[in-house]
This record gives structure tokens, C-alpha cells and sequence, in this order.
């Protein structure tokens, strides 16, 4: 005979008689797979060639097509549309050869034409992921060589070119040609979606839900979906409960204390893997004390990056201005650990040998990790006579003051994550002078560092590359515009019905899902 | 009457053309880069002053006030910096989840507030007295978010009772749009299976919202009954043998309802300012979140709307509320 306690009673019984056509979501989804992705942030617009930011990029991943894509750890170059391609002996001339199977979700295939109007739109408009192509390509660099290939002619030699590729979506020429209005099609694509993807557009309600449906007759081949769900939830409590319960399969954005919550959930696993996304603190080194570099390399030694490590969670230790794991990332470069004598050393070498001074900190208003790490500054910098003035902003507030090194902060809390799995991405946005004014970058310039990233973006010998990139970070180091802080681990989870995920330590966070299935 | 009512409807016009300027210099002065934020971290100077110039900000302050307060009348709010929606559409998608909301809070509140109210003044110091004060110090004590969590663990995370957030279930068609209200959309289109869904996420984040105004009109029922009982006409009423139930809901309600009528009122408003706190929690999509969104990118327009909206809403509110003084005080002339 079954028997109920009190609580399988209620749970069963008076639940069922409520409310139960309310309860999780798989059973009234019963005979679709659908899968639920929770995330913190919106997607405002739907734009491939304007739109920045993480929700966005998942979105293009999943309902337009690169010509390449990028897959796995280390992130590898696979086939998007183009099913294959070459490259020139000189690096200046890539050749795609589309796939005759890609189709566009109005059922008409993707020509070359395509590519190069898609190519070129994103080139006048100069948003969204433009600037990881300036200086290499103009709107008439890719042409189209009959139907099925693809001509890209660079303007110089660009080695991250197909780590670049994956940022670049194609649309369907036709449909923004009748849709162009007086914005080059803007508006159309702001709120329509005019790819190639495995999914179109469902309904949408801003702020809290976008649905993709799988297309019909979709070209691509992998995954068991029917449709897919990306939910808003702020709160990661909530994601927390609705994991557990089944309500959703993905929670993206998770904390080291939501990870640790979770770890006894059953059929929830827990996906923390390194990747590329690096914490560092920026000193001014345009305006103020830290001009001074001999003060710099004081921080730099006498900062606690043990205490930084253990109040991180599940992370590492930056090992010099690149990511570990990275192409040319170089290991063995001696970088600062907390050493207070050599801390001393270089402060009596600096315009300020007693100390006596204040220096200003920023860190990311409610960003618990980046308030702790500033604490650790002024504790690590008393033995110096240093005191350090911590200050709480919000987003908006910084990327005003960054914009001129008279309102930057001494010290500037950084968190970045490169777009393409290419040193390039870090060493151009986060070093080179040309990005001063902004967050990547607001003050450091050196010519000879700026020399040395051209050089090596330019560069097509691996060998060669990597050695500059080498002296790269020589030079970086020494010059200490930096603290060099923690890669925190990527951390989501997932329900543990989801099959086929593969982690790619680039945007880990804006999953390809089209390869997925619901088990 | 009827001149009192156009009197104060006149007097609206002037009070929210103060509001939308100080609120429209308030925001532009505010330290800040909304347009550079929205253009992206790799953004040229030369793309964040053509988008600034699409959006007007290239113009006077009088002149972009201008072209807003025109904008205003002609139902134009103007566009969001990061989204580029038109604000007035955005408003109209979130107000009637916040509206829903806040409606079924304070119907919870005045439900149950106003009965317990006159039960414990009439019962004072008895069981039920001690019980709802308790209540009424933890309702107006506890945070609601803090409130919520609660509620989810207990109703949603354990017992299984009620859905966890949102509105709707994630997999399912909300009523057909007719007011943005689930559930008098429901009942619109005879969708009772829409309507109990919609009931059933509606509950746990309405009773978080309810329980500190339950608490405030509770209480302050039961001291305004009790100031009312004590009246010599009430005396008077009880000496000429009328039964104490006719004194009480035909002769003590309404002198008692007074002043919980104008914290009900003020209540209005302050549900509707602090929404976002529970719509965090609940994952209700609304006009708090939206407002938050906005207010953390410095997205102008959006948080001038949000404001003005919850304005105008307060000040007819209050101004119903004067008129209902009327209808329980028959000593209230307009004049």
C-alpha cells in the first residue's frame, strides 16, 4: 500500500489540485525539447553588426552564421558557411568556398554576394564588432567570385584573421536590401533576424524572455532541439531553485557561492573551466603618482596576490599581462609576488621614497570579488605609508571617467574577456595606445609595446609571432602598468539531461546550442 | 464638485510640467556616458558623436527639452539610448505587470487589512489582537525581497505549491492581449486555465508586496475604530438600543476609514516605487526592472518616463482620494 508522510501529501496531493498546470516546466513540455537558458542580461538588439555584449553574441551564434566558427579547447577554426578555405603565401589573401547546403531561414541560399554585402555593411557601419577588422579590411576588401566563393583581399597582413571570423554574421543581402529605410536596414535588424542560423526569432518580451525556434528543414547538422528559451532571472537564487527544479537546463551566470550551493543538486552539473577572462587592477600611468614607475613596480610587489587568490573562489593567478593557455603565452617570464624589501627598494627609487600619499581606487559597484581585492590594496599597501581612497561606480560612471587620465582613477579594476582566442585581442585592446580613453586601456601607451603588437598582428610565422609576443610581455612587465590579477574559472551549470556540450574557453558563455540535444 | 474635480485636474498640468523639467535637467546633468556605454567598449569617437547626435544630445539643453516636452504631448517619449525602442511602447509592456501586480497587493491589503482592523479594535486585547499585531510588527519589519525568498523556498522550492517566478509559464501562451492584466485577459477570453496560471504566479510575489500595507492599514484601522468607538455619538447610538453590528459597519466604518483611506492612497504610490525589489526576486517583468535597468546605464529617457508614469499615477490617485472623502465623510464639502 502507498504510503504518504505529511509532506509528500502536500507536496502531491493539495499541489496537483492547485496549482499544477503551473508547476516545472519539462512535464508540460513533454514530447518538445526545449531548452531553457537562464542569464542575467537582455538582449536589446538583434543587429549582428551594431550590437555588442555577451547576450547579443549568443543570439547571432544561433541564428546567423560566421563563414568559420570556432570550436573546443584550444578554440579551433571550423567550418561555418564556408566549408573549406585558403590562404595565400603572403597572408594577404584569404579564399572561402561556401557550403552549397547553407541556406537562409527564407529558404534561399547563401551566395557569396551574401558574404560580401555582410562584410561590407559591417565595415560602413563601423559598430558593433567592426573594430576587430580596422585597419584590415575596407568595404571592398571581400568580394564575391561567382556563387559559391569568397575573396577577402587584407589591407596587410592579419595572422587572428580566422579567430576574428567567428564575430563576423552574414545576412541575407535580399531581405535588408528591402528592408534598408534611411539607417542601412538598422531598425529592420534591431528587431528582426535575417540569417542563416539554425533558429529564428519566437516571441520576444523584452526584459524577460526571448524564444528561438528551430527552423524547418534546418541545414545544420547536430542537436535534438525543437526551441530554446533565454530567460531573464536576476536573481541567482532564483536560477539556483529553478536548476533544481528543472524549470530551466542552463544558469550561465553563476557566482563561486552559487557553485558552491549547488554542488549536492542532484542531475545539476557543474561546469567551471578556465578560460581567457582576466582580472587585472590598471594603474594610471598618464596622470597622477603612478606616471612614476618605479612606484608602480612598489605596488606591484608589495600587493597580496596570495589573499587576492584565496578570496577568489575557484580561480589562478595571472601569470604577465596574457592569459595562461594562450597562443605565445610565455610561462617562464618572472612576474611580481607579494616581496615587501623589493617593494621598499623601488619606493626609495621613486619621487615618493616615504610614501605619505593617497591613491584612488574604482571598483564595479556591487561586484563583491572587486570590493575585496580593493580592500587588499590598502591593506597591502600600509607597509608603504600608502593609503588608498576606495571608490564604488557604476558602469556608466566609469566609462565617463576614463575617457581623460586627469578623471581616471589611480588604480582601475578591470575584468576583460577576449572576443577571439588570439593574443592579439588582449594585447591590442588592453596595451596598445590607440585604445587610450577607453576602459580596456584608459592611459598605458609605450611606442616600443605598440611597435611590438603591430608587428606581431601582422606577423603570419608562428615562430616569429610568438616571439613577439614574448618580447610583448617583457616589456609589459617591466613596465608594471599593471597589477596582474586572478583568471577566475567560467562558471555555469547545467542540467545534466543536456547532451553534447564541448567548453571553448572564447565567449564560453555564448554557447553555439544548435549542437545540443535534451535526453 | 464637478468644478473642485476640474479645478484639480487643471492644477495636474502645471505640477507635472515642474516634474518633467527638473527631471529632464536632473538627468542630463547627472556625471555620465550613457551613449558611450550603449556604443560598446570599442566605440570610435567619431560613432559615439554620430549617436549622439541621433539622439539629439549634440543640442541645447533648452532645445532638447523643447523637442521632449513637444514629443510628450504627441504621445512621443521619447527613444531608449541602448535598446532604441520608443519609451512610450516600453512603458505600455511593462506598466499593466506592475499595475496587476500592485492592484493585487493592495486588494490582499484592504481585503484583509480593513476587517481585522475593525475585529481587533472591537476585540481589543484578545487573541486575535495579539496575533495580528505580531503579524503587523514582522509584516512591516521584513524586506520584502527578503519576504519573497522566503515564500519560494517554502511554497515553491518545498511544497511545491506555486510556481518559482515569472508570469506565466515559461512554455505556454498568456491570455490573448486585450488590457496586458493575465488575468482580466483571461476572464476576458474565457481562458480559465490561462487565469488560474496567471493566479497562481501572481500569488506568492502579491502577498510579498502586500503584507508590510496589510500590516500599515490594519493597524492603523483598529486605532481609528477605536478612536471612533469612543465618540459620544457612538454612546448616544448604543444608549437609543441600535444593535452594535448596525453602529459599527453603518455608523464606525465609515468615520474610521478616513485616514486608512489616505494611507491607502499613499500606499498607491509607494507599491508602485518599490516594485523592483520583489520583480527582482520574482522575475516579474515589469516597471521596477525596467527602471532599474535604465537607472544603472543612465538610459534618460526610459527612467523620465518611469517617473512620470508613477507622478501621474500618484496624483490621481490622491486626487480619488479626495473625492472619497466625501462618500464616507459627509462633512467634506468641495469647494
Amino acid at each position: 500500500m502507498l504510503k504518504l508522510n505529511k509532506r509528500q501529501f502536500l507536496q502531491g496531493g493539495l499541489a496537483a489540485a492547485a496549482f499544477g498546470g503551473a508547476l516545472p516546466m519539462p512535464v508540460r513540455a513533454a514530447g518538445r525539447n526545449i531548452l531553457v537558458l537562464a542569464s542575467t542580461v537582455d538582449i536589446p538588439n538583434f543587429d549582428p553588426h551594431t550590437a555588442t555584449g555577451y547576450a547579443p553574441q549568443w543570439l547571432f551564434r544561433n541564428t546567423y552564421d560566421p563563414l568559420v566558427r570556432v570550436v573546443g579547447t584550444p578554440p579551433t577554426p571550423t567550418p561555418g558557411l564556408a566549408k573549406s578555405w585558403a590562404q595565400s603565401e603572403d597572408g594577404l589573401t584569404y579564399t572561402f568556398e561556401l557550403d552549397p547546403a547553407a541556406k537562409f531561414h527564407d529558404g534561399t541560399p547563401v551566395t557569396a554576394r551574401d558574404v560580401a554585402y555582410s562584410f561590407a555593411r559591417l565595415l560602413r557601419l563601423k559598430q558593433g564588432p567592426a573594430w576587430m577588422l580596422s585597419g584590415i579590411l575596407d568595404e571592398e576588401s571581400v568580394a564575391a567570385d561567382g556563387e559559391g566563393t569568397v575573396v577577402m583581399t587584407l589591407r596587410k597582413p592579419f595572422a587572428p584573421l580566422l579567430s576574428v571570423l567567428p564575430w563576423m554574421f552574414v545576412v541575407n543581402a535580399a531581405e535588408v536590401e528591402a528592408n534598408l529605410g534611411s539607417d542601412d536596414g538598422q531598425s529592420y535588424l534591431m528587431s528582426n533576424i535575417a540569417g542563416s542560423g539554425a533558429f529564428k526569432m519566437g516571441r520576444v518580451l523584452p526584459g524577460d524572455r526571448y524564444e528561438l525556434m528551430r527552423v524547418e528543414d534546418d541545414w545544420h547538422q547536430g542537436g535534438n532541439l525543437d526551441a530554446a528559451i533565454w530567460k531573464i532571472v536576476r536573481e541567482s537564487s532564483t536560477a539556483r531553485l529553478m536548476l533544481g527544479r528543472g524549470e530551466i537546463h542552463i544558469a550561465l551566470d553563476m557566482f563561486a557561492e552559487d557553485m558552491e550551493a549547488i554542488k549536492d543538486t542532484p542531475n545539476v552539473v557543474r561546469i567551471m573551466e578556465p578560460d581567457y577572462r582576466s582580472f587585472t587592477i590598471k594603474m594610471n600611468t598618464a596622470h597622477g603618482p603612478l606616471m612614476d614607475k618605479n612606484l608602480r613596480k612598489a605596488v606591484s610587489y608589495a600587493y597580496n596576490y596570495q589573499a587576492m587568490l584565496e578570496s577568489s573562489g575557484p580561480a589562478e593567478l595571472m601569470h604577465g599581462p596574457l592569459p595562461q593557455g594562450m597562443f605565445g603565452h610565455a610561462g617562464d617570464l618572472p612576474v611580481y609576488r607579494q616581496d615587501l624589501d623589493k617593494a621598499k627598494e623601488y619606493l626609495a627609487q621613486s619621487a615618493y621614497p616615504e610614501g605619505g600619499l593617497t591613491l584612488s581606487m574604482h571598483h564595479a559597484s556591487g561586484y563583491e570579488n572587486q570590493r575585496r581585492w580593493a580592500l587588499i590594496m590598502l591593506e597591502s599597501l600600509k607597509p608603504l605609508n600608502i593609503e588608498v581612497d576606495i571608490r564604488a561606480m557604476v558602469w556608466p560612471d566609469v566609462v565617463a571617467m576614463v575617457k581623460s587620465p586627469e578623471t581616471t582613477t589611480d588604480f582601475f579594476s578591470i575584468f576583460q574577456s577576449p572576443n577571439y582566442g588570439d593574443p592579439d585581442n588582449t594585447a591590442f585592446a588592453a596595451y596598445h595606445s590607440s585604445r587610450n580613453g577607453q576602459w580596456q586601456n584608459p592611459t598605458y601607451a609605450n611606442p616600443e609595446v605598440d611597435a611590438v603588437i603591430e608587428a606581431a598582428r601582422s606577423e603570419v610565422d608562428p615562430e616569429a609571432r610568438k616571439a613577439l609576443y614574448r618580447s610583448f610581455q617583457e616589456l609589459v612587465i617591466d613596465d608594471a602598468p599593471d597589477v596582474f590579477g586572478v583568471m577566475e574559472l567560467r562558471k555555469f551549470a547545467m542540467r545534466d539531461n543536456v547532451e553534447g556540450y564541448e567548453f571553448c574557453p572564447v565567449s564560453a558563455n555564448t554557447m553555439e546550442i544548435w549542437p545540443l540535444s535534451l535526453g | 464638485m464637478l468644478f473642485y474635480f476640474i479645478r484639480r485636474v487643471a492644477m495636474l498640468v502645471p505640477m507635472l510640467l515642474g516634474l518633467s523639467l527638473l527631471l529632464f535637467v536632473v538627468a542630463r546633468l547627472l556625471p555620465g556616458d550613457p551613449v558611450g556605454l550603449a556604443a560598446g567598449p570599442n566605440a570610435t569617437p567619431e560613432l559615439i558623436e554620430r549617436l549622439r547626435a541621433e539622439f539629439g544630445l549634440d543640442q541645447s539643453l533648452p532645445m532638447q527639452y523643447w523637442t521632449y516636452l513637444t514629443g510628450l504631448v504627441q504621445g512621443d517619449w521619447g527613444q531608449s539610448v541602448f535598446t532604441r525602442r520608443p519609451v512610450f511602447e516600453d512603458l505600455m509592456t511593462y506598466l499593466p505587470a506592475t499595475l496587476e501586480l500592485v492592484i493585487a497587493a493592495l486588494v490582499i491589503a484592504i481585503v484583509l487589512g480593513i476587517p481585522l482592523g475593525l475585529l481587533t479594535a472591537v476585540y481589543r486585547n484578545g487573541v486575535l489582537d495579539y496575533v495580528t499585531r505580531t503579524v503587523a510588527l514582522g509584516g512591516i519589519a521584513m524586506p520584502r525581497f527578503f519576504l519573497g525568498l522566503l515564500l519560494q523556498l517554502g511554497f515553491a522550492a518545498w511544497l511545491g505549491w506555486l510556481p518559482l517566478a515569472g508570469r506565466f509559464p515559461l512554455i505556454g501562451f498568456p491570455p490573448e492581449h486585450v488590457t496586458g492584466f493575465y488575468t482580466v485577459d483571461a476572464v476576458l477570453s474565457g481562458d480559465w486555465e490561462g487565469l488560474r496560471l496567471a493566479l497562481a504566479h501572481l500569488a506568492m510575489p502579491a502577498f510579498a508586496m502586500s503584507l508590510s500595507p496589510l500590516a500599515t492599514i490594519m493597524r492603523m484601522m483598529r486605532a481609528s475604530t477605536i478612536e471612533v468607538l469612543q465618540q459620544d455619538y457612538v454612546l448616544t447610538e448604543r444608549a437609543l438600543g441600535l444593535s452594535s453590528r448596525l453602529i459599527l459597519f453603518k455608523y464606525v466604518l465609515k468615520n474610521a476609514m478616513t485616514s486608512t483611506l489616505t494611507i491607502i492612497g499613499l500606499y498607491v504610490s509607494w507599491l508602485l516605487g518599490g516594485t523592483v525589489l520583489v520583480e527582482t526576486v520574482f522575475d516579474w517583468p515589469g516597471l521596477g526592472l525596467y527602471a532599474t535597468q535604465a537607472i544603472l546605464t543612465q538610459d534618460f529617457m526610459p527612467v523620465i518616463g518611469v517617473t512620470m508614469v508613477i507622478a501621474m499615477i500618484y496624483l490621481v490617485t490622491m486626487l480619488l482620494v479626495d473625492l472619497l472623502y466625501g462618500v464616507f465623510n459627509p462633512k467634506v464639502r468641495y469647494s
